[in-house]
């Protein structure tokens, strides 16, 4: 993978890595219902950090706070903090476009734009946020994202038909693609593979470990496995009957899986429940 | 249970055919599948007679007058000339008008309220769209006569003033006259079009919504999420998605604005030219034609009423289906079945 | 197409039964995380707040954040009282620059409208306005802001005018016909009398519409007895029943509903009318409303009873129960709601419309309750009748009538939003 990023494209931050993530204090509400209570998380830069924990325990809804997608939905309500960079995303002035544009997402069910060919979806979110490129430019940005996605070789010939046409995993993979055209500089993934088979599987998982080195990744999965595959961090979510969800315990991979502190953590990570 | 497998003679090949399953249904159900059988084909017979009947009846017509009746411009049962070619033209020029107008309107309206309102009016605008629609025809004829009429001449002036050399806006007098001829301007197609605008957008508007409505949600956050504005967001997600039932609603209404009667007979003045001026005062369509000539008509003219009836509906038929096609075969269709 | 159709469940099916034994993959460098006390709460307004210290440890040396977090019960722990933060992106500088162009934009229209153009006329001022505003938006807009974000925004103001334009027609005509029929609806006798007798000349005090109401309420009653057992019937055939006969029907419906209404009228007056020699009644009224309802009603009642979900029906039909039980105790019931309010809109429309009832009820000016004997009078038929008499008098009794068949319309709808929210209580 090319190691150097042509900033060029960038016009937002002239990053070649990517950026630090801080939840302060977030708490999270679905009308009155509070689905998250004071989570706070550092997830420094390239490292991949995975969310793990059962469903409904609010952290999909926390990866959706990272990037300001929690408030599409009509009831949504938040509280607290989150830096990227040490600047609050949700502070007034900061544009929302901008901040989803650094920071990119890559969604459960693979979602490429149906009505685009495979190359018009690697180049969608240029043409979407308004940033020029030249024909020469946008051909090798192309390649570039399709290679770091891990896509390239297998579409270079059938970049004009459209993406809807591709298997599974390769969808999701074009949809990593297309998030890091823009180069974001945080890439949030809410379980990526749990719609795909266990080959497309283990290919998305390549592609994380590669694109590591330039963009920090906060990872969804319900996967323990995959959970201490890919992450380098772990925080585990917990939201017990009644409750709002929050995280019980965090810390890097190994120790959470090897050696977790929380009876709960290791009952979870063991299996015992969930 | 479905197939049987015959073990017995299983070297040579297995002649399989579906077995009969036998009517199995109580009594209970042979009486409801009768009674509604019955209300099937009664419907089926009752519709179908009147579609057979006006098909009937315009055979007399077009043997009587031929292919004249489609080229004749004038109504004249007086001089046997009976042609509805003003008539049909007329017709479409008041659709045309209401469509120009219904079809920006209704976009935004479906734009604004699936995509734009906040969600907590959203379903309090989507009742006012439904409202709207059942505000009966005859308030849109009062309100486009005595309401929107004075102010429409004033526009239709200016337009004539400033865009008069687009023969569309021509109309047949003086513009830059001292005393401007104001009774050219009124009782013409464009205000019956406007009038008509607002009986045919609600259904459009509806129509397109619904449709907005559906695009996939995964899409929608795609796009918002590589950091696109919530425009751009519509323009490559919803637009593109809810393609067939833009047009297909706007169908629809063109298909409603055409058979639309009370407001066209309250407001245009009666008038068989061949002529494409909507801003001009008379104009006719089939519907108010009807509504103006039936009373007096003998056996003749009643049928050529109804020949204009039955060509009319065939007209609308034709567009209701191209657009029931339309809805169903885009993308967004496949997902409402 | 994927992306349409899948609609599985949210869970990974083989994530958790396989974690039993986890062997951990380090890859790389385990997770560094730079942590530091996180004890700022500038931004929390509410007072009592806790702030649970959570960092991400590295290694083991720093245990008491997490040791003393796990104690602790969820249950117990310290209840945080917190007040949701305002995330409206809306910044004093778009706000200004919305109120600054919508003044600004103004105050430019209205000297060069007024003062320095020869115009006049309120209707070209707001069209001017409008389009002066937009342009202004755009340029304030597009100097601290990319190009995206101007579209949006102009885009944004468009959709929203329109939208505003046709809620605008809408009260605007609401309005309007209670405005100018407020002089006929205040006279107690515009209720309670008919037209019998009336002199063009007459005052509001004398003579009313009670006749039309009254025809209105038969000649619909008479078509809703008509349509909707047939339209409702042949809805369910349509769908319980699949096969080509049924196929047929929905096709006639279909394609009957692109009727005119006038033609449906025209249709009534050839037959009864002018070919059996009916009188114009209010029977004959009834039968060209229900031409023009039957294909309506049985479409809407075909179209809501297609939505009900087939599990459901299978499900029913699974449990032994019969086809007609299916349809009684399951079908109709769970439509119940959706289906009346359908109906209740073919109703609606039905009493609105004028151009049936002009061809074939006849229009008289006393009360008249049998509808197969001597002309009948109805609403719209009424205030179509007033208008175009041209009398002042006469226009005004129209406004009157046009508000009562408002009311009536809007009585009708509003019971449909009240069984409309009785489904989403069920």
């Amino acid at each position: 993978m090319t190691a150097t990023i042509d900033t060029s494209f960038n016009q937002s931050q002239g990053h070649t890595s990517g950026g630090t993530l801080e939840a302060r204090q977030v708490s999270a509400w679905f009308g009155s219902n509070k689905v998250l209570e004071q989570v706070s998380l550092t997830m420094p830069a390239n490292t991949v950090t995975a969310l793990i924990g059962p469903s409904g325990c609010g952290k999909s809804t926390f990866l959706r706070i990272l990037n300001r997608m929690h408030e599409l939905i009509g009831s949504a309500q938040l509280n607290g903090e989150v830096l990227l960079d040490g600047q609050d995303i949700y502070a007034s002035g900061h544009r929302i476009t901008e901040t989803r544009k650094r920071i990119g997402m890559v969604f459960q069910k693979p979602n490429p734009f149906p009505a685009m060919s495979i190359a018009d979806n690697v180049t969608a979110g240029l043409k979407l946020t308004g940033t020029k490129v030249s024909r020469s430019e946008r051909e090798a940005l192309i390649e570039r994202s399709l290679s770091r996605a891990g896509l390239w070789k297998e579409v270079k010939d059938r970049l004009r038909e459209p993406g809807a046409a591709l298997s599974g995993g390769q969808q999701q993979r074009l949809c990593i693609a297309r998030s890091l055209a823009v180069e974001p500089e945080v890439l949030l993934m809410d379980e990526p593979c749990s719609a795909l088979d266990p080959t497309s599987t283990r290919r998305v998982e390549e592609t994380i470990h590669e694109i590591r080195e330039q963009v920090t990744i906060v990872i969804v999965t319900h996967n323990m496995q995959q959970a201490a595959r890919v992450s380098q961090q772990c925080a585990f979510f917990l939201a017990e009957l009644g409750t709002p969800g929050g995280i019980v315990e965090s810390g890097a991979t190994e120790q959470i899986f090897n050696d977790p502190r929380d009876p709960r953590t290791a009952d979870y990570v063991n299996g015992r429940f969930g | 249970m479905t197939v049987l497998l015959d073990s017995d003679e299983s070297t040579s090949p297995v002649v399989e055919q579906p077995r009969t399953l036998g009517p199995a249904s109580p009594t209970s159900d042979k009486v409801f599948h009768g009674v509604t059988l019955a209300i099937g084909i009664t419907v089926l017979v009752i519709m179908g007679a009147i579609g057979v009947f006006l098909g009937l009846q315009s055979i007399p017509t077009f043997q009587r007058y031929g292919w004249g009746f489609f080229t004749e411009s004038q109504w004249q049962p007086e001089k046997d000339i009976l042609g509805i070619s003003a008539v049909l033209l007329g017709t479409f020029t008041i659709a045309l008008v209401a469509l120009a107008i219904a079809f920006p309107l209704a976009l935004s309206t479906a734009i604004f309220i699936s995509e734009f309102a906040p969600t907590r009016i959203r379903s309090f605008l989507v009742s006012m769209v439904d409202l709207m629609a059942a505000v009966p025809s005859i308030i849109w004829g009062l309100w486009g006569f005595f309401l929107i009429q004075p102010k429409a001449i004033h526009i239709a002036h200016w337009l004539h003033t400033h865009l008069g050399f687009i023969p569309i806006f021509q109309v047949d007098t003086d513009p830059d006259a001292a005393i401007w001829a104001q009774s050219r301007y009124a009782a013409s197609a464009f205000v019956a079009g406007i009038a008509v605008a607002m009986m045919v957008l609600p259904m459009a508007a509806a129509v397109m919504r619904q449709i907005f409505s559906q695009a996939p949600a995964g899409e929608r956050e795609a796009a918002l999420a590589l950091g696109s504005t919530r425009w751009g967001m519509v323009r490559t997600v919803v637009l593109p998605f809810g393609r067939g039932g833009i047009i297909g609603g706007t169908m629809l209404s063109l298909g409603r604005a055409l058979g639309e009667t009370i407001a066209v007979v309250l407001i245009i003045s009666p008038a068989f030219d061949i002529k494409f001026r909507p801003l001009e005062v008379g104009s006719e369509s089939v519907s108010a034609l009807i509504a103006g000539r039936f009373g007096e008509a003998t056996s003749n003219q009643l049928k050529a009423l109804l020949t204009a009836g039955f060509v009319l509906f065939v007209i609308t038929l034709i567009i209701n289906t191209l657009a029931a096609m339309i809805v169903s075969r885009s993308r967004s269709g496949a997902l409402t079945d | 197409m994927t992306t349409t159709i899948d609609r599985s469940s949210n869970e990974d099916p083989t994530g958790l039964a396989n974690t039993r034994e986890i062997s951990v993959v380090a890859d790389g460098s385990p997770g560094v995380a730079p942590g530091s006390d996180r004890g700022s709460v500038s931004h929390l307004a509410a007072a009592p707040v806790t702030t649970q210290v959570r960092r991400l440890t590295v290694g083991a040396q720093e245990p008491t954040a997490f040791n003393a977090r796990s104690a602790a019960d969820v249950a117990d722990r310290p209840r945080v009282i917190e007040s949701p933060r305002d995330i409206s992106s809306a910044t004093l500088d778009d706000r200004l620059s919305f109120w600054g162009s919508m003044l600004g934009s103004f105050g430019l229209v209205w000297v060069l409208y007024y003062q320095i153009l020869p115009f006049s006329g309120r209707v070209g001022f707001v069209i001017c306005w409008w389009f002066v505003f937009l342009a202004m938006y755009a340029g304030v807009t597009a100097m601290g802001n990319p190009s995206k974000v101007v579209v949006d925004r102009v885009v944004t103001a468009m959709v929203t005018s329109g939208a505003l334009m046709v809620f605008l027609a809408l009260t605007s005509a609401v309005l309007f016909t209670f405005v100018r029929g407020f002089d006929a609806l205040v006279h107690v006798n515009f209720f309670t009398q008919d037209m019998g007798g009336v002199r063009p000349t007459d005052p509001l005090d004398k003579g009313g519409i009670l006749h039309a109401v009254v025809g209105s309420a038969i000649e619909i009653g008479i078509a809703v007895i008509i349509t909707l057992p047939l339209g409702i019937g042949a809805a369910i055939y349509m769908n319980e029943f699949s096969g080509p006969f049924a196929r047929a029907v929905r096709t006639i419906v279909e394609a009957m509903t692109a009727l005119p209404s006038i033609v449906a009228g025209l249709f009534i007056y050839t037959t009864l009318i002018v070919l059996l020699g009916v009188q114009r009644t209010g029977f004959a009224a009834a039968m060209a409303i229900s031409v023009m309802m039957l294909p309506i009603i049985a479409r809407s009642a075909d179209v809501v009873l297609r939505v009900m979900p087939g599990g459901l029906r299978e499900a029913s039909l699974a449990l032994g129960a019969s086809k007609w039980q299916t349809v009684r105790q399951v079908v109709l019931p769970t439509v119940r709601s959706g289906l009346a309010t359908a109906l209740i809109l073919g109703i609606a429309r039905g009493v609105g419309e004028t151009s049936p009832v002009l061809l074939t009820s006849g229009a008289s000016t006393f009360m008249n309750v049998n509808p197969f004997n001597e002309p009948m009078n109805s609403l719209p038929l009424f205030v179509f009748a007033s208008v175009r008499s041209g009398e002042t008098l006469y226009i005004a009794r129209g406004f009157g009538a046009a508000a009562v068949l408002l009311v009536l319309v809007l009585v009708l709808f509003i019971f449909t939003r009240f069984l409309a929210r009785q489904k989403v209580g069920r």
